[in-house]
């Protein structure tokens, strides 16, 4: 099952190279998406199949609004190149890239090192992180307690990303020449579908947040199906004055308040003074409140991200 | 089994070195993320069924420890995917600052135009 | 302690970036790097003795990431604090920006991101690292939103993440057959295991690394070099003076962790083509800033050079020179801001008298442009001895071809020293808070040559001794290769049409991925095959 997932997976990868039209490259990256996080799923790595799968989604949304507004979706992404006639030299170039990759690809695999794989850090995680850090999910234990130095970067790029996105956007270096927002029309039909699936999405966020720590799932998953319920609500409603300048600021005070916490739990080491009879709750209230912290960061992340650029392109 | 990702890593390389739009050089960037982060999941997975996840709801599943997943790869590439989208979302602006000053997202047009204007 | 150097600066930089305003950030950004300055050197103080190790989280063994302090990262740290300082006290006054909140933020953002590079002992941990430091670098050169800096600093990003991923992905091959990601463990279980198995792991981080050092020839020069014409001067300093130094400071560290099959010759090779071709493109310039930026790339090869050739004196001569690289480079990067600042323009021939006009700046510039070049007395001589006198005689050759480029790239670079200036009139408003740190590191060019194996005891603990005829010898060769240096410039050189030729040399982006898979696939067959 896995051997027929890759296959397709590589397969759908293959479809895009020589692709042209823009609305058929994004439905390839949609399926190449979606294949990614079957596999993902199939390879026993859930976590990560529903942020892939979340990701890809965001993804496709950015491409969709970006080739729509400068194609039009039924393009070619070449528009104005006259269709040459077919010519041998033409194809010199792609075929010494051909031969580059290929062979750099042979070597590679005559290289493959043959060595077995040494599993000390996997067995001793999965026997310890229930009473290092606690909860039922490793995952979760591990980017929440042994390597939370990493996951506070990856916060923060979060946030860098959102100060660049703010400050490189054209739109607010150009402001003065902007024309006023066109009206665009909203179906009943995506009202509709809107209103039924937002609360869905509003529930199976706050879900994946609160159980983080037992279930696959966790703070950035949770926070993106938020940010997808927020957009969604965004898209149907069209509130135009929302004060994005808030919601970034509330991500730096989540951010603020997840860098605290980490000092004061793991870096300075109080969990060796809790009482025992203290450690489990102790263990999973920090659990909770980090996944609380992250997921409505995450939110107002990408929230700000996706607001940024739908209001770059609809002036 | 990381033939697969091996194989998609030179393939995005090719798309990368042949690809004449912007928007195509960013989608096979994303390939390339994905390529490796999936070899990272499948690593130390030699047995041809599915793994579980590394969810531990009950002591008696660390009996058999070659049968769940390593949770680290998954705990890295997490980390691995949110930077690859942030990272992403910055070129993706860029690309729309570049449009809207040249028109288009063609690398050879938009070289040309700035080898001109150094001239 | 060591995990508080990093995130401290975090989060201070978030607090200020979301709470203050800024005149605040301002003030704040000079106080606080006084006092992380304050705390490298207790850093290099304590780490003289023994390594610094802390785990992050306190968990036992390698579970948890483990950050290390040796007498090198030590030293690195400090020169990371020092250059910070400096550049934050020069752009106290100057920066009239509305948003100086965000630049602040970005930079401490960068300061702690170079920090954690130097202290991480965690191999994924360095990969976040080096995401976060060229993100932000980025973000920061293209500050000023001019379309072109965007489109190269787009560029430069693409190139980076594609470089980033071999690294990523010869990490897993590394996971894979040594079940580990700290990078002493990971270094000890390499040492027991099958060269064969290291090959292809070696060949992949290698590869990402050299293209962050700017090592892959040609083609990882371009993109940074391009970025460098637009950026903000103070971006322009630390990045030609810390950046480098971090790449090559982890380039340092895998080639001593992958010992049983770290391809020295190839580096050494590679280290003299980036030497030679960075040095003739930098002849070629015309604007100040990019002489700086191709020099930088000619510098490099020249300290890879040293630390790759083996043998001890030329290591410790290598390690010495990125120190004082990234001294008298960012001297010369903020001498140039005020110069092109003054004069309203960047380019070589148009600018004239330096020396009549700030005389302070001219002299600064002048022992910056002395130590480079290694003039005796100066602290190029002190390094480019070790690296001379320790190294084979096909070498010698090389490091001295390399330093008549470095003088012929300076002989133009001087030009602007002399002659008399057209803005006369208008006299030269001194900005003290810039002259501070312009002329306190032209002093330090002088100190470090005229101590220099003080300083090389002091940060190296390495007690090398400086023979006196020997150095009277080196500081021979280097006089006659000024003058044969002035001469080949003046009459053959200057003025040629060749020059503008090879000054509008530009590689596209697709150019450069292909670079890179070249350079995997020769590293893969040299390591492989020979």
């Amino acid at each position: 099952m896995t051997w027929g997932v890759l296959v397709l997976w590589i397969i759908s990868a293959l479809v895009i190279v020589p692709e042209r039209r823009t609305y058929r490259l994004i439905i390839y990256f949609c399926i190449f998406s979606l294949i990614t996080s079957a596999a993902y799923f199939l390879l026993g790595s859930p976590d990560v199949a529903m942020a892939e799968a979340a990701i890809g989604v965001f993804s496709t949304i950015f491409f969709i609004i970006y080739a729509e507004k400068y194609y039009g979706l039924r393009e070619n992404i070449e528009r104005d190149r006259v269709r040459k006639r077919f010519s041998a030299k033409g194809l010199i170039k792609p075929f010494m890239a051909l031969l580059l990759c290929a062979g750099a690809f042979a070597l590679a695999v005559n290289f493959i090192p043959q060595a077995g794989m040494d599993d000390y850090l996997k067995r001793e995680y999965l026997t310890r992180f229930m009473t290092d850090v606690g909860g039922e999910n490793a995952v979760t234990a591990i980017y929440l307690g042994y390597r939370v130095y990493d996951t506070l970067f990856e916060a923060l790029i979060l946030v860098i990303a959102v100060v660049a996105v703010t400050h490189l956007s054209y739109f607010e270096q150009n402001q003065a020449s902007g024309t006023s927002p066109n009206e665009m029309t909203t179906s009943k039909i995506a009202v509709l579908s809107v209103r039924i699936i937002s609360p869905i999405l509003l529930a199976f966020g706050v879900y994946l947040i609160l159980n983080g720590h037992i279930t696959a799932g966790g703070g950035f998953q949770g926070g993106l199906v938020l940010a997808a319920f927020f957009i969604c609500r965004y898209m149907v409603y069209r509130i135009d004055d929302i004060p994005i300048g808030s919601v970034i600021r509330m991500e730096e005070y989540f951010y603020i308040g997840i860098t605290v916490i980490t000092i004061i739990v793991v870096f300075l080491g109080v969990a060796a003074y809790v009482p025992a009879a203290l450690v489990l709750f102790y263990q999973n209230a920090y659990l909770i409140s980090m996944n609380i912290l992250i997921g409505l960061k995450v939110a107002g992340g990408f929230f700000a991200l996706f607001y940024r650029f739908v209001s770059v392109e609809r002036r | 089994m990381e033939l697969f990702s091996l194989a998609l890593f030179f393939i995005s390389l090719f798309g990368l070195i042949t690809s004449k739009n912007m928007v195509k050089t960013v989608i096979f960037l994303m390939f390339m993320q994905t390529s490796v982060i999936m070899f990272w999941l499948k690593m130390g997975i030699e047995s041809t069924a599915a793994p579980a996840p590394p969810i531990i709801s009950d002591p008696n599943m660390l009996k058999d420890i070659a049968d769940i997943a390593d949770p680290l790869p998954q705990a890295l590439t997490l980390t691995a995917i949110i930077i690859g989208f942030s990272v992403t979302a910055i070129i993706v602006i860029m690309l729309n600052h570049l449009f809207r000053q040249y028109g288009t997202t063609e690398w050879q047009e938009i070289e040309e135009m700035e080898n001109k204007k150094s001239c | 302690m060591l995990t508080f150097m990093v995130i401290i600066p975090v989060l201070l930089a978030v607090l200020l970036f979301a709470f203050s305003s800024n005149r605040i950030a301002k003030a704040a950004a000079v106080f606080i790097q006084a006092a992380l300055f304050v705390v490298s050197v207790y850093l290099v103080l304590i780490t003289r003795g023994a390594e610094v190790t802390t785990v992050v989280g306190s968990y036992d063994g390698i579970l948890g990431i483990i950050l290390r302090a040796n007498s090198l990262s030590a030293v690195f740290v400090l020169i990371t604090a020092f250059i910070f300082l400096a550049v934050s006290v020069y752009s106290f006054t100057y920066r009239e920006r509305k948003d100086a909140r965000t630049f602040w933020f970005l930079m401490f953002l960068l300061e702690a991101s170079f920090i954690g590079l130097f202290l991480s002992g965690d191999l994924f941990n360095v990969f976040v690292l080096l995401e976060v430091s060229t993100l932000v670098l980025v973000i920061l050169a293209m500050y000023d939103r001019k379309n072109r800096s965007i489109f190269h600093g787009k560029v430069y990003l693409l190139a980076n993440v594609v470089a980033i991923q071999f690294y990523l992905l010869g990490l897993g091959y590394l996971y894979r057959i040594t079940g580990a990601l700290d990078m002493e463990r990971v270094g000890e279980s390499l040492g027991a295991m099958d060269g064969q198995n290291l090959i292809l792991p070696y060949a992949l981080i290698m590869t990402g690394i050299a293209f962050k050092s700017t090592l892959i020839p040609f083609l990882s020069w371009t993109p940074k070099v391009r970025l460098y014409e637009n950026a903000p001067t103070v971006v322009a300093a630390v990045m030609s003076g810390l950046q480098a130094k971090a790449a090559l400071y982890l380039f340092m560290r895998f080639q001593e962790m992958f010992a049983p099959v770290a391809a020295q010759q190839f580096f050494l090779i590679i280290g003299i083509i980036a030497g030679l071709f960075g040095a003739v493109m930098a002849i070629c310039q015309t604007n100040i800033k990019m002489i700086l930026a191709y020099h930088t790339i000619s510098q490099i090869g020249l300290i890879t050079v040293g630390i790759s050739h083996g043998g001890e004196h030329a290591y410790i001569g290598g390690l010495y020179h990125a120190v004082g690289h990234a001294v008298f480079k960012t001297a010369l990067f903020l001498c140039a801001g005020i110069i092109s600042h003054s004069y309203g323009t960047a380019d070589v021939h148009a600018i004239r008298g330096v020396m009549k006009r700030m005389p302070a700046v001219g002299i600064a510039a002048l022992a910056a442009v002395l130590g480079i070049t290694g003039a005796p007395l100066f602290i190029g001589s002190v390094s480019k001895y070790f690296i001379f006198y320790y190294v084979d005689s096909f070498t010698k050759v090389i490091v001295i071809l390399l330093g008549l480029g470095t003088i012929i790239s300076f002989v133009k670079f001087s030009s602007v020293f002399f002659g008399r200036s057209d803005l006369a009139g208008d006299a030269f408003k001194a900005d003290k808070c810039k002259m501070i740190p312009v002329v306190l590191m032209g002093a330090l060019c002088f100190a470090g040559g005229v101590f220099g194996t003080r300083f090389i005891y002091f940060l190296f603990r390495f007690p090398a001794a400086v023979d006196f005829w020997a150095y009277v010898q080196d500081a021979g060769i280097v006089i006659a290769s000024m003058a044969g240096g002035y001469f080949i410039y003046k009459y053959l050189i200057s003025g040629r049409a060749i020059l503008n030729r090879i000054e509008k040399i530009n590689f596209s982006f697709k150019q450069i991925c292909a670079s890179i898979g070249i350079f995997l696939a020769i590293m893969l067959v040299m390591i492989g095959y020979f």
